[in-house]
């Protein structure tokens, strides 16, 4: 290659084709859900991107013998319920240790960052001795329990760092004007952390929605939630793969609404172990 | 990283005085409580179980202590030696091939010009996608009759037409590791994205006056600059490559063969198939132990800054 203008524009020429292919190789997954849950029972397996789109696979997801509605709403009241329990707890002791000062603190700290690594297994061998012992097998509060082991303590660690990314000099401010700690906290300091607290509550409700290894040990029918539900969508060939990518978009799109809205903090919560 | 922050202590000082002291209670014992609970206690309990022989089939309540007969029988289990064997490869296929696909996207991408920042908006879709989802999608894809994956590599690569992705013992545990490198390969991406963001452009424009070619920049300059950044990714993605387990269900149930247990796999097996909990116990724990240890380098790493 001689003229440099030439290679210019070949070497931009790569540079787009190689950025289309990232797009592809980001999207395709997530299109072929789509596009197969509007698909019929012969459609599916062909490549063809037209097709006569149809709401079948949904309304059979919603019947016999899927019935895929109780467990869209025990998933639900499991994630809501974990998010409720675990974010305002995790709230106050994140706090505690960003603005208290007090002996054995950074010991406190670590200790529960380590929790953060320990895996689902080990949780789930004693919890599912007593779970059976207590006839909890199948409730959904069992699954609020086990969840409440991850999303706990996560949340402190990311919402320690919102904390102490807020000035003090404000909180003091509050102080000098009279306000005792539970009033500053309270009026200036919850409401400023606000985004950040809803930002850990959307990571929560993200992993206890997609999570799939509790339920599948502690669920048997009545409490079975969306993930251990859809993969058991399945005909006497295997899975029925229109009707597993209709209730994937069930499992998937309120989620990608949601990841919208945390854009901005995802690697930050992805580095302290929000989603696995 | 923006986790590891200055704590502010003005503030701190202030909150020492012992008339504060029960509101830090109030405030920090109920999540305390609850991680004790839910983690501190089974975590224990599965420690004290694992020196226990404990049939959950033959009774609800754990039976007499045996000593280390479980772990010795770890290392004597050959579905457990190989379920290692198979974590170890499935780590170092996942880690690299993330670490290589990611850095690949950035450097791409590292321009801000205006497809790129869309594109950057797009990585982090596959991420959020249920591990279930990641698996099913794979699969159907990888299916040599109509998956599309599988038939465009068989349109490039001739011999590899009608290959069985899933039912080969290699190939198999390679798109269980794609299907995750999928989600993590464009996360990473955007982490080197932001370290290369604040690589001063001074330095690798003077290498180029100097006449370096792009290549020896990216191994001189880009690389050495983005190492600590690659070393903290790496050590999360190992802890979480430790963990697979949902793929494993919905794309190869641990086959072919055994060749895609995985330690986690072979842990559910012996404790929710068998209920042979005091084996599971020591079993779990050696992945306790394996994790602990990177988890460990990966908080230090994190927190240097502080400690």
């Amino acid at each position: 290659m001689q003229n440099p203008a030439l290679r210019k524009r070949l070497g931009q020429g790569a540079e787009v084709l190689a950025t289309l292919a990232v797009i592809f190789f980001v999207l395709f997954p997530l299109a072929w859900i789509a596009l197969a849950s509007l698909k019929n029972e012969v459609d599916v397996y062909s490549t063809r991107l037209f097709f006569q789109p149809t709401l079948d696979n949904f309304r059979a997801i919603f019947s016999h013998p899927v019935n895929l509605g109780p467990k869209v709403w025990v998933s639900a009241l499991v994630s809501f319920t974990t998010v409720a329990i675990a974010i305002p707890l995790a709230a106050a002791a994140a706090y505690v240790i960003s603005r208290h000062r007090f002996r054995g603190r950074d010991l406190v700290f670590v200790a529960i960052l380590a929790t953060q690594f320990v895996p689902a297994v080990v949780v789930a061998i004693p919890f599912f001795a007593l779970f059976r012992s207590a006839g909890l097998i199948d409730t959904p509060w069992a699954l609020v329990i086990v969840y409440l082991s991850f999303t706990l303590p996560y949340a402190i660690w990311m919402l320690r760092g919102f904390f102490d990314a807020l000035p003090v000099e404000i909180e003091e401010a509050a102080y000098i004007d009279g306000c005792n700690e539970l009033q500053t906290l309270r009026y200036v300091t919850v409401p400023l952390v606000m985004p950040g607290i809803l930002v850990s509550a959307v990571f929560a409700f993200i992993s206890a929605w997609n999570e799939f290894f509790f339920a599948l040990i502690l669920t048997r029918s009545d409490s079975v939630t969306l993930p251990v539900g859809i993969q058991t969508i399945t005909g006497v060939r295997g899975p029925m793969w229109e009707q597993l990518a209709a209730g994937g978009m069930i499992v998937m799109v309120p989620i990608l609404v949601m990841s919208l809205f945390i854009r901005r903090y995802f690697v930050q919560g992805i580095t302290v172990g929000a989603l696995k | 990283m923006a986790i590891v922050q200055k704590s502010s202590n003005s503030l701190a000082e202030e909150a020492n005085k012992p008339t504060r002291n029960p509101l830090r209670w109030v405030l920090l014992l109920p999540a305390l409580l609850v991680i004790a609970v839910t983690v501190i206690y089974p975590l224990l309990s599965s420690f004290v179980t694992s020196f226990r022989e404990w049939r959950l089939i033959y009774s609800p309540r754990p039976g007499g202590f045996v000593g280390l007969e479980n772990y010795v029988r770890a290392f004597s289990d050959a579905g457990f030696l190989n379920s290692l064997q198979v974590s170890a490869l499935y780590v170092l296929l996942s880690v690299s091939l993330s670490l290589m696909l990611g850095l690949a996207i950035a450097l791409l991408l590292s321009k801000p010009t205006r497809l790129n920042i869309f594109v950057r908006a797009l990585l982090i879709f596959p991420f959020a996608v249920a591990p279930i989802l990641k698996g099913f999608s794979w699969r159907f894809m990888l299916n040599p009759e109509y998956g599309v994956y599988a038939q465009m590599i068989g349109a490039v690569i001739p011999p590899l037409k009608d290959y069985l992705w899933l039912g080969n013992e290699f190939s198999a545990l390679l798109s269980i590791a794609m299907s995750e490198v999928w989600g993590w390969a464009p996360l990473f991406a955007l982490m080197f994205i932001g370290a290369l963001g604040s690589i001063p452009s001074e330095l690798t424009e003077a290498a180029r006056v100097d006449g370096a070619t792009g290549w020896q920049i990216f191994w001189k300059i880009t690389l050495p600059l983005l190492a600590p950044v690659i070393y903290i990714v790496a050590l999360l993605k190992i802890i979480s490559s430790l963990k697979m387990f949902d793929q494993v269900v919905i794309m190869t149930g641990g086959g072919p063969g055994d060749s895609t247990q995985t330690l986690y796999y072979y842990v559910y097996q012996i404790a929710f198939r068998n209920l042979d909990m005091g084996y599971a116990s020591a079993v779990s724990w050696i992945l306790v132990l394996v994790m602990g240890l990177f988890a460990f380098l990966y908080v230090r790493t994190l927190l240097g800054g502080r400690h």
